[in-house]
């Protein structure tokens, strides 16, 4: 599994995760998805099982969506950033 | 940012939900009909924010938070109840229970039975039923009746019930007196703060009147400058205190206490913008006192009728646009 972080090649910190393990353990609980895009974006379409944390949300509400601070986590936004 | 929270096993999927539509993935939507998140509810730790309802990764949280809902939700009501609506809520378990023990013995081997007999369904019966009833919810359980068969159920589940509302009543009975307390304290501490707004107000206003007499005086500059600038450093203090009064009232003050205190404000404010303006030209400020004198007027300029929160009588609003007319003319 840790192949398959591959750390941004220029600035960013954050490790990556691909489409395909997002895809592969779509269903796999210890993986939580959070959408940091908007209600209206998350509501009209995002990735099944994820959870809705706007960014300017994120500080107020993230302990209550996300206990864990271990847990595993995949946080996506709109575009190709 | 989740970094900065401490997470520490977060990744970042690049390609977002762009990337993920492109290629062709399913997504989920929320329909109207979905308890769409809605940041202004009034539940304080609101739903969780839509999590979806077939994806195994959102249960986790979601279940927990529904939890946390449900508890405020009873503390809620707890909250809301006066203790007299909660001892009375008591007293009606234990009547319900009561009943439902004698119903009981109507049905047949459902009710109560005491030394060896079962408890009869006529008046008598109700009142050993209801005798009971006390006994179980008090959990004293002496055992001279006993219940059989379905009674049983009722008993253990209003033995819980009536504990945990009798909690609630002791506990709320108590919390009271200390919320009284508390409060009382507050109203003192407030009562001497106000008093001292006061008098440090009129302070100011004969410390800033003695420097105009050493202007006049003719006193060396750096004497005067030194004075003003702690007379100023004490304004602003007892000036915030004043604004945060009139924006977030914690107590309500008495009107008359209010109004003596927005007077000498006022006063003070006239008499330290006299006094700039009768300053001698060679008299230059210093940088310290141009800031402390910069933050004084803005925020004596947030004094006035209109602006503060709250509505206040005729009288307090003409103080405070007072107030303000006074720092607008400070230079």
């Amino acid at each position: 599994m840790a192949s398959e972080v591959n750390t941004a090649a220029n600035s960013s910190a954050i490790p990556e995760i691909s489409r395909e393990e997002l895809r592969r353990r779509l269903h796999d609980s210890s993986l939580a998805i959070v959408d940091v895009l908007p209600q209206e974006s998350y509501a009209s379409a995002h990735i099944p099982g994820a959870l809705n944390l706007p960014l300017e949300m994120v500080a107020a509400r993230a302990r209550e969506l996300l206990p864990d601070f271990a847990a595993e986590i995949a946080v996506y936004c709109g575009k190709f950033t | 940012m989740l970094h900065d929270l401490g997470y520490s096993n977060v990744r970042h999927y690049r390609g977002g939900i762009a990337d993920w539509v492109e290629s062709g993935e399913p997504t989920e939507s929320v329909t109207a009909t979905a308890s769409e998140p809605d940041p202004a509810a009034a539940t304080p730790a609101g739903p969780p924010l839509a999590a979806s309802p077939s994806g195994e990764i959102g249960r986790g949280p979601a279940r927990l938070s529904r939890m946390r809902q449900l508890d405020n939700s009873v503390l809620d009501l707890v909250q809301r109840r006066s203790t007299l609506q909660l001892f009375l809520i008591w007293i009606g378990t234990i009547l319900l229970s009561g009943s439902c023990y004698w119903l009981g013995a109507l049905i047949g081997d459902h009710g109560l039975v005491e030394g060896g007999r079962p408890v009869g369904a006529d008046l008598k019966g109700f009142a050993s039923a209801v005798y009971f009833s006390f006994v179980t919810a008090t959990s004293i359980g002496y055992g001279d009746i006993v219940p059989v068969g379905g009674a049983r159920v009722i008993a253990i589940a209003e033995a819980v019930t009536a504990l945990l509302v009798f909690g609630a009543v002791v506990a709320k009975f108590v919390s009271h007196r200390q919320e009284e307390l508390v409060s009382e304290i507050h109203r003192v501490t407030f009562d001497e703060r106000l008093d001292r707004v006061e008098t440090n107000l009129h302070l100011v206003i004969s410390e800033i009147l003695s420097i105009a007499s050493m202007c006049e005086a003719k006193a060396p500059l750096n004497r005067i400058s030194t004075r003003l600038e702690s007379a100023a450093l004490l304004f602003l203090g007892e000036l915030r205190t004043t604004r945060d009064l009139l924006y977030q009232p914690r107590l309500m003050v008495e009107e008359g206490v209010l109004a003596a205190i927005l007077a000498t404000l006022a006063s003070a404010l006239s008499v330290l913008s006299d006094l700039l303006a009768s300053l001698p030209p060679e008299f230059s400020r210093s940088q310290p006192f141009m800031i402390t004198l910069d933050r004084l007027t803005a925020l004596a300029q947030e004094i006035c009728g209109e602006c503060v929160p709250h509505t206040y009588t005729p009288r307090l609003v003409f103080w405070m646009d007072r107030i303000q007319a006074t720092a607008r003319q400070i230079k």
